[in-house]
């Protein structure tokens, strides 16, 4: 009688428990586990470190949680913004004018993000293979306009984007806020970004509402190129140079990121502040590893474990 | 409802061809505002494409609209919505990970003060509105996938609802809905009526035919067989103006009461796809028909027997023998299901003839587990022969041969795995006339040769013709059983339609 009581009053905890996002139970995992095994973790000097390194990523799954959420991906993205920061730097060199330089790198983003869009909404290629194709021509070109050497850059202007402050906080963490805000603005509170929900969870009535979804299929391809340009400028700042490898592989943190928030390729399921969390996750990962000097090589093979663990979490949640 | 009111929207003389159908021949049809225009017949009648065609997701071949006597274009969804037009589909147009709100308003969403953002607290505002006119008690920032789906019903409704049409048309509304629902969705057409929307209903149901309709149209065979007011016509006349399809097929069976065992008996058979309490049996030596209206749970049944739907209560004997399980336990026990729709399961497009007639056979054909491609050959040959398959070769993909010619190699590949059971599920579906009589003759050489079949069809004309009995569904349930002297296209409607 007393249990039957109980249960009325407050659902049972394992309920409670159900509730919590994977993403939030893996990253507390995460951060409880390098506290205990790295004395060096759990420092100022340290999460600053890590919020910096992972302001790149985010910029890069922000978009990318869109495009995934249209049944799309983009896998170009990392050698996009690998051509977008060679750029930039070559015009920095060139001419030595900042907004120029960034506008180059913009430029390439949405000359890139154009084509994917296009060629995905207009002539209904299979995205995985069209941003397939698009990262060969971007990481081609990288090399062909470097010829393979980075391009050094000396730019006080570059230096300050990158080391600068307003207000006590590091310009890239301002940069990452504001772009969090603008993508979260995008996706609940424009007709945009609606749409991004209706073009993967049912792209037909979408088109029998009268809307052009085509359009809005291309644009969300835009936005990733826009701000995989906008990371060129974080990315050549904070190497001082653009070099034609910098970002290769980078797209493979940003769906992991985004998968590991719980964002889902199908039915236009999607969660921005999880694409946060999992990009938080990612880089306390990739940090984490770091201070435990454990090779890059391996993390790649840990991210890979952790996509796999979130999307193992989140089944036993779905099933009853 | 005022006759002599000038009409919302006429058509005139609307036709639409198919490769190989006319789903609308020269149909007129006049729309009253205020009125309720019940529009029936059986399955393939043409009812679907007159809606697509007055919504604008088809254009006519020929006809036009008219308005106060003016020609009116309607070319494209968009054109019907500024006409007034709002449809509400019985597949869903609601998009899962978005409120029921957003749902709603999808592509007409409120500007908000801020220019580019939308006014999400005028949205459920308006949303809310709507929902307590259909006594919805369901929050507007409920996500839809979240929803049953009576409630996602309930939304579509909302929808077309918020577009202050002038025109609203149902596709069978209350075929999710419960007693209670369909209550308040009655209501609430009468309300609309009453300021003057024109309703276009499109119904299986006898008793709504009655209750709700001002004036009721019959089609048939893609054209319109006559209009009739409810006081004038009785249940039986409206069956009758249904039925008499024009049947062109040529093949003729002896019938004849099977006094063969049993093969398949189903008992209160129940599946988490809405089967609700199935009982059946096929004899050795007959085809069975299972006939019913779209949506009465066919195929469910059909999958649910072969172990692709799970089932939940009920009991399933095979030969005798207690059967359940998954599909390879039902290819195993000697079940064959020659499916719906044969591109997307029933066959590898791209391999070849050769390949496809020898799949289901290949445990029986190879015991010990090596393909021989010369005794592969051989099967294939001499199966291309029995069904007079026309291709140039056994190595020809599937996929360049003619509808009809696919249909034979889905039945086909079934012979050389010597089942003895099988379930046909709408054979004849986009298969031309000629080829019909031959696939319905190689289902009696499987009966001739001892199997038990049945058949699933939506075409009623084809059920009276080659079934030796019938069992008659409707939601989810046996509606009821017709023997070979009783099995009538009047009959089957009679049940299918909950009259009587």
């Amino acid at each position: 009688m007393n249990e039957i009581a109980m249960d009325r009053t407050s659902p049972p905890f394992s309920v409670t428990l159900a509730r919590v996002p994977g993403v939030a139970w893996i990253l507390g995992l995460l951060l409880i586990g390098f506290t205990f095994f790295s004395r060096d973790f759990l420092t100022g000097a340290n999460l600053h470190n890590i919020g910096l390194q992972s302001v790149i990523l985010l910029i890069l799954a922000l978009p990318q949680t869109m495009i995934i959420m249209t049944e799309g991906c983009d896998i170009a993205v990392g050698a996009v913004l690998t051509l977008a920061s060679v750029m930039l730097a070559w015009v920095l060199v060139h001419d030595g004018s900042l907004p120029l330089a960034l506008a180059a790198a913009l430029a390439v983003g949405l000359v890139f993000g154009l084509g994917n869009g296009m060629l995905v909404a207009l002539l209904k290629m299979p995205p995985f293979v069209v941003t397939l194709g698009t990262m060969g021509v971007a990481q081609g070109l990288a090399l062909i306009v470097t010829d393979g050497q980075s391009i050094v850059v000396n730019s006080d202007a570059l230096q300050a984007v990158y080391g600068g402050n307003l207000g006590g906080v590091p310009i890239p963490l301002l940069i990452g806020v504001a772009m969090y805000a603008l993508s979260h603005g995008l996706l609940y509170h424009t007709r945009f970004g609606t749409y991004v929900f209706a073009l993967g969870g049912n792209a037909e009535a979408l088109k029998l509402a009268g809307v052009r979804a085509n359009a809005y299929l291309i644009a969300v391809y835009v936005l990733g190129g826009l701000m995989a340009g906008l990371a060129a400028l974080i990315l050549t700042a904070r190497m001082s140079s653009g070099h034609p490898t910098s970002a290769i592989g980078m797209e493979f943190d940003a769906i992991a990121a985004v998968v590991v928030g719980g964002t889902s390729f199908e039915h236009g399921k999607g969660w921005l502040l999880g694409t946060l969390l999992g990009v938080v996750a990612v880089g306390v990962l990739r940090n984490g590893l770091n201070l435990l000097t454990i090779p890059s090589s391996a993390q790649v093979a840990c991210i890979g474990l952790l996509v796999i663990v979130a999307l193992f979490i989140d089944g036993l949640k779905g099933r009853k | 409802m005022n006759q002599a009111t000038v009409p919302l929207l006429e058509l005139r003389g609307i036709s639409k061809t198919f490769p190989g159908v006319k789903a609308l021949d020269d149909v007129s049809f006049v729309v009253y505002p205020g009125e309720v225009h019940m529009l029936i017949g059986e399955n393939g009648a043409g009812k679907s494409s007159l809606m697509k065609v007055l919504c604008g997701a088809y254009t006519a071949d020929a006809g036009q609209f008219f308005s106060k006597g003016e020609p009116v274009a309607i070319h494209s969804p968009a054109d019907a919505r500024k006409f007034g037009i709002a449809v509400i589909f019985q597949e869903f147009s609601l998009v899962p990970y978005l409120n029921i709100a957003q749902n709603i308003f999808l592509g007409r969403e409120f500007k908000g003060r801020i220019p580019g953002l939308i006014d999400h607290p005028r949205m459920h505002r308006e949303a809310r509105k709507i929902l307590d006119l259909l006594g919805l008690d369901l929050s507007t920032r409920t996500l839809v996938h979240e929803l049953g789906v009576a409630q996602q019903q309930m939304v579509e409704i909302a929808k077309a609802l918020s577009q202050h049409a002038r025109i609203l048309v149902m596709d069978e509304p209350t075929a999710a809905l419960s007693d209670r629902e369909t209550e308040r969705l009655f209501a609430m057409i009468r309300q609309l009526q009453a300021e003057g929307v024109a309703i276009i209903y499109i119904s299986h149901r006898m008793a709504e035919v009655f209750a709700m309709g001002d004036r009721i149209t019959v089609l048939r065979d893609g054209k319109k067989v006559g209009t009739r007011l409810p006081g004038e016509a009785t249940p039986d006349e409206l069956v009758r103006m249904m039925v008499g399809r024009s049947v062109d097929m040529s093949y003729a069976r002896s019938f004849g009461r099977s006094e063969g065992e049993i093969i398949l008996e189903v008992q209160d058979l129940h599946s988490d796809h809405g089967v609700n309490g199935v009982s059946l049996n096929v004899r050795r030596g007959e085809i069975v028909g299972l006939s019913g209206l779209v949506g009465a749970g066919r195929t469910e049944v059909a999958r649910a027997i072969f172990g692709a739907d799970k089932v939940t209560g009920g009991e399933i004997r095979l030969f005798g023998q207690v059967h359940y399980g998954t599909p390879d336990r039902a290819v195993r026990a000697g079940i064959a299901l020659i499916p719906e729709s044969r591109k997307a399961e029933g066959l590898a497009l791209i391999r070849t003839v050769c390949d496809n007639l020898v799949l289901p056979g290949l445990a029986k054909a190879f015991p010990n587990r090596l393909y021989q491609a010369a005794k592969a050959r051989r099967i294939a040959r001499d199966l291309i022969d029995r069904l007079r398959i026309s291709t140039p070769s056994p190595f020809r993909p599937v996929q360049v041969l003619s509808g009809g010619n696919q249909q034979k190699v889905v039945i086909g590949k079934w012979l050389s795995s010597e089942s003895k059971f099988f379930i046909v599920d709408e054979p004849t579906r986009g298969i031309d006339v000629g080829a019909k009589a031959e696939i319905f003759a190689l289902i009696d050489q499987l009966v001739q040769q001892g199997a038990g079949v049945l058949m699933i069809s939506s075409e009623l004309s084809e059920i009276v013709h080659v079934c030796d009995r019938a069992y008659v569904m409707r939601g989810g349930r046996i509606a009821g059983h017709l023997a070979r002297e009783e099995l009538s296209e009047e009959n089957i409607l009679k049940m299918g339609m909950q009259h009587e």
